[in-house]
């Protein structure tokens, strides 16, 4: 049978040190916009966050960008409604946790023990995947709604 | 190491979280279509197994399976089969039928139709009937399914192939922390403190396997006082009190899923199953000990 191996018990929370800010830039505007739409020509602005999205003298839909704030979470996202108003897609175009406290050299990777690579690492290049309890989309969700509701008889 | 340009980092939100996936080592233009097949995948789970949509499987399901067989996505079908066999194998410490009780607790919204009084969870030990052509049966009327602690894991996986299909070196899907990397280089993934969801308590290289890992839920809006426990031991109808968090290796994305909540109920006895699927796990307990299998290799753990 298979025994499991106890670990040192972990340093008491307060005296760990909070990871930097975790920061992710998937797009920005102007990829996401001929993402959405890419057989536009042009994107005429509506409004400070919206743009039509033009074939011609088509409108192919509406380009709407939003994002939600949390204590310690930021997310810029973007919605394109089709010419119906319906919803064609939704994007994540950056991700921000930070914690105020942010450690910017890499002194707090040295608390980690074990065999890798993870030393060597460069703090704010290298922390690209984060498994942990499930982070709620909930908020985006609802940001999603008021923007159909706002826009989604606005589009042509 | 690619260059910027050879790589690609997508997310979305979808299945309650957000979903990212990263590929890289092939044209712009490949990684880009097979990203959005992808996400096409991912967003099938989504329609199908939703327990929140009325038009899903997972509704028809609750609102109708118990009254005759309902014919499913063969995706849901997929998922069901899984569930069977590992509630099997598990003695019933994993149990996709525990949303009355998830219901009840509030964390799942309520049933839309009046359910007639009756037991809480099925009575049966297989309340769940498979049958040919993708149809399935309640064999009891208060049967509900969730499959919010499978479902995830699956979705990855499914979104894994369609990668591995477009020929792509590379690639990582993580769906919330639930993910999974293909491909000859290993992706550097950093595990949340499940006592603290602002520390990191470990570090693991993740190479042509999946890891998941289980705990409270998170939500960054709202302080950590308002998260509650997603993960309820069907056999006492209450949340495991033991343990803060789980992550768990396996070969594929579901198994590390379901394995997650397995180990988070059964603890230490969870071991002869993780190796009969040659998984490993990472277990920190409510007082912030770390206990790890054998098998876990290659991380590195915050430690006094």
């Amino acid at each position: 049978m298979t025994s499991w191996i106890r670990l040192a018990a972990p340093a008491a929370l307060v005296s760990t040190i909070v990871p930097p800010a975790y920061a992710v830039q998937y797009l920005s505007i102007a990829q996401a916009q001929k993402q959405a739409f890419p057989s536009a020509t042009s994107f005429a602005q509506v409004d400070a966050r919206s743009w039509k999205a033009q074939s011609g003298g088509t409108v192919l839909g509406l380009f709407v960008v939003d994002h939600v704030i949390g204590k310690h979470l930021y997310i810029d996202y973007s919605v394109a409604l089709d010419p119906a108003g319906r919803i064609k897609r939704v994007d994540i175009l950056q991700y921000r946790e930070s914690y105020g406290g942010e450690v910017r050299d890499a002194s707090w990777l040295a608390q980690f023990v074990g065999k890798s690579g993870a030393s060597a690492m460069k703090v704010d290049q290298d922390i690209r995947n984060i498994s942990g309890a499930t982070l709620s989309s909930h908020h985006v969700t609802e940001g999603v709604k008021r923007i159909l509701a706002a826009y989604g008889n606005r589009v042509r | 190491m690619g260059t910027a340009s050879d790589r690609l980092r997508r997310a979305r939100p979808l299945l309650g979280t957000f979903v990212e996936i990263a590929v890289a080592h092939a044209a712009q233009d490949v990684m880009e279509a097979a990203v959005e097949d992808a996400f096409d995948a991912i967003a099938r789970v989504h329609r199908r197994m939703s327990f929140h949509d009325p038009a899903s499987d997972v509704s028809r399901l609750n609102n109708h399976a118990a009254d005759g067989a309902v014919t499913v996505d063969p995706w849901t079908f997929q998922v069901l089969e899984a569930a069977v066999e590992l509630h099997r194998r598990t003695a019933g410490a994993f149990d996709v039928g525990v949303a009355p009780v998830l219901q009840k607790m509030g964390l799942l919204p309520g049933p839309k139709s009046a359910r007639p009084p009756g037991p809480l969870a099925a009575t049966v030990d297989d309340p769940i009937e498979l049958l040919p052509g993708s149809r399935v049966r309640f064999r009891e009327r208060c049967v509900a399914i969730d499959l919010g602690g499978i479902a995830k894991g699956f979705a990855v996986d499914r979104a894994l192939d369609v990668l591995r299909e477009h020929r792509l070196l590379h690639g990582l899907v993580n769906a919330g922390g639930d993910l999974a990397v293909f491909g000859s280089e290993p992706e550097s993934v950093f595990i949340r403190h499940p006592l603290d969801p602002h520390y990191l308590i470990g570090h693991v290289q993740v190479a042509n396997e999946a890891l998941a890992t289980s705990g409270d839920c998170l939500d960054l809006f709202e302080p950590p006082s308002v998260a509650c426990r997603a993960i309820i031991d069907p056999r006492t109808q209450e949340p495991p009190r033991a343990i803060a968090g789980v992550s768990v290796r396996a070969p594929n994305c579901l198994m590390a899923d379901v394995l997650t909540k397995v180990v988070m109920i059964q603890g230490e006895d969870s071991a002869v199953l993780l190796d009969h699927y040659h998984a490993s796990a990472f277990v920190v307990s409510t007082s912030g000990e770390i206990r790890l299998t054998p098998g876990w290799v290659g991380g590195e753990y915050l430690a006094a």
